[in-house]
């Protein structure tokens, strides 16, 4: 009860923050939406000189993007620094987090807010909406699918930043693996062969980000929602496994500080 | 009843080394070297409940990396660590409840939010009631005299200024330790005093007992009781604050005043003159030669005295020797 509370009290504290800048907070929200809706129109224009690939088509493309797009925005939005924990590692300013009597991973994660995340996980509601299958039941299965998607990416995130415990600076690593992840995410998986699919379930898991989330929210099956829960819940625990052992080998560093 | 307690306790790091330029940048990613770096080597003491106890020492010495040991934020290689009953890097949440934590260089207000908003979140990660949270901020808005300062956002507010409300913030929750590092760094003279006078107040009204590292002499003699003084990671002197007077300050700096113009060449016998004034001069003395009544004498039969003043030299010097006499013994 008290980490709820505790986690409640920092998402007001960073939505206070937030408000310190409200023009930023809206242009930032409203750019994001326009970014994905630019990104997007070459995918409309894809299928509709296509129709379909594999049995893949624009409205599927609709359900994945918009269950991406609303996993990255959660991920953003109330776990902002999972994207530079590896920046906080190295540059010592997990010292905050470890000194105060809350468990340093969720505290670290949940003080920041990516404003943008805002636009991402409207765009993707809006995304899902356009799609043509909403239903009250489709979006309670989007929206689970959106949380488990979120679990994915921000345990995905936490395992690649979390390298800078061991090899320092990873921030051009981890760019690249993030760019992997999203990349992945949101194509269509009937164009990868079968050994591609695999790194798609494993090392690069971008399938129980897109893919999988999206197929459960289309329709339910128990087969799709065992591999969203047990894929989520599997990568959240090697993730927060990963941060501690690599945390022993933690530094510090004595770099100058001027905020947080 | 002893607050925190440390035996042999060991710290090393791995730092890459690489020669200069792009060759050397070069080589290193071929075959990378790296050196370890001892930053505590074999520390122990004790510090009771309620004491006030100085850790100093230059850039480097391992203050810093002995109060993130015993915070719970760096793992030791070696040694054992007890604070408040708690092995800090086992029991580092348990103990987090119980100490607070001042980084001069780290601060921990939310730098776009005023300070009162970081006050409020603490309250909540200390798990305190609202009220108790509420009664604490206006006990250490007076304390600390930040009434004034706890609605702008901690950005505009100047260092001295944000360093009071840290340190207030790391006070809310009534720890019964309190541990800073450096909390005086980059600070003038008159944020120190404030800061410095909070502490001493908080210290004697709550029991609170104060684990102080700095590099500036003056926060020690200001402060505390007890001063550890580290150099290379280890322990070069450790007494009261007191002793350490007595035993190192034997010389005393006096400055005169007399009614009548002071001869060019001002001269006494057992004591070296360091600036002559018209009126005025200023020597020094070594108490083990030469003995205070001596020294009064012999300036009250130079001329017509009209003031004179008799001090210590600064710690800085001081600790200067206690360094110097270190590496001589090594």
């Amino acid at each position: 009860m008290s980490s709820i509370k505790f986690i409640l009290a920092i998402w007001k504290t960073n939505l206070q923050a937030a408000m310190e800048y409200r023009a930023s907070f809206l242009t930032q929200t409203i750019g994001m939406m326009l970014n994905n809706t630019m990104y997007f129109i070459i995918w409309v224009v894809f299928f509709d000189r296509f129709k379909d690939v594999r049995g893949w088509g624009l409205s599927d493309m609709y359900v994945t993007f918009g269950v991406s797009a609303s996993a990255f925005g959660l991920v953003a939005l109330f776990f902002g620094n999972a994207f530079n924990l590896g920046d906080i590692i190295t540059k010592g300013r997990l010292d905050y987090y470890l000194s105060l009597p809350r468990p340093v991973l969720m505290h670290a994660l949940a003080s920041r807010s990516v404003s943008s995340g805002m636009g991402d996980f409207l765009y993707g509601i809006l995304s899902f909406i356009a799609s043509g299958i909403f239903t009250w039941d489709a979006m309670l299965r989007f929206s689970l699918a959106t949380l488990s998607g979120a679990v994915v990416f921000a345990s995905f995130l936490i395992i690649v930043q979390s390298l800078a415990f061991w090899i320092g600076n990873s921030s051009n690593l981890s760019g690249l693996a993030t760019n992997a992840m999203i990349t992945f995410a949101i194509y269509p998986i009937t164009i990868f062969d079968n050994s591609a699919k695999i790194i798609l379930f494993t090392i690069i898991p971008a399938a129980l980000m897109g893919a999988v989330p999206a197929s459960f929210a289309r329709a339910f099956t128990w087969q799709t929602l065992a591999q969203l829960l047990l894929g989520a819940s599997l990568l959240l625990i090697i993730a927060v496994n990963i941060f501690h052992t690599g945390l022993k080998l933690y530094e510090s560093g004595s770099a100058i500080q001027t905020e947080i | 009843m002893t607050a925190i307690s440390v035996s042999n306790l060991q710290k090393t790091f791995q730092t890459k080394r690489k020669a200069a330029g792009l060759g050397g940048s070069v080589r290193a990613l071929f075959q990378p070297e790296y050196a370890t770096v001892e930053a505590v080597r074999g520390l122990s003491f004790e510090m009771e409940q309620g004491e006030l106890l100085g850790f100093i020492g230059p850039n480097g010495a391992g203050k810093s990396t002995t109060i993130k040991i015993l915070t719970g934020i760096l793992h030791p290689n070696g040694g054992q660590a007890s604070v408040l009953g708690f092995t800090p890097w086992k029991e580092r949440q348990k103990l987090a409840f119980q100490i607070g934590t001042v980084f001069g260089q780290r601060p921990q207000l939310w730098y776009h939010l005023p300070a009162i908003d970081t006050f409020t979140l603490f309250g909540k990660i200390y798990e305190l009631d609202d009220a108790f949270t509420k009664k604490r901020i206006a006990f250490l808005t007076e304390a600390f005299e930040i009434g004034d300062l706890l609605e702008t956002p901690v950005r505009k507010l100047s260092l001295g200024q944000r360093m009071r409300c840290e340190v207030a913030a790391s006070l809310l929750h009534k720890p019964k330790l309190l541990l800073l590092d450096e909390p005086s760094i980059g600070l003038d003279v008159v944020a120190k005093q404030h800061i410095r006078d909070a502490i001493r107040t908080m210290s004697a009204e709550e029991g609170v007992g104060v684990l102080l590292t700095s590099h500036d002499a003056s926060d020690l003699e200001a402060l505390c009781h007890r001063v550890i003084i580290v150099n290379h990671g280890q322990i070069v002197y450790q007494d009261k604050v007191s002793n350490l007077k007595r035993k190192f300050l034997t010389r005393k700096l006096v400055e005169v005043r007399y009614a009548e113009e002071v001869a060019k060449n001002f001269a006494l016998e057992g004591m070296e003159t360091l600036k002559t004034g018209r009126y005025g001069v200023k020597l020094t003395f070594d108490t083990r030669q030469t003995p205070a009544d001596a020294v009064l004498s012999r300036l009250s039969s130079a001329g017509t005295l009209v003031d004179i003043t008799i001090s210590d030299p600064p710690l800085e010097e001081v600790i200067a020797m206690i360094y110097e006499q270190a590496r001589e013994e090594k």
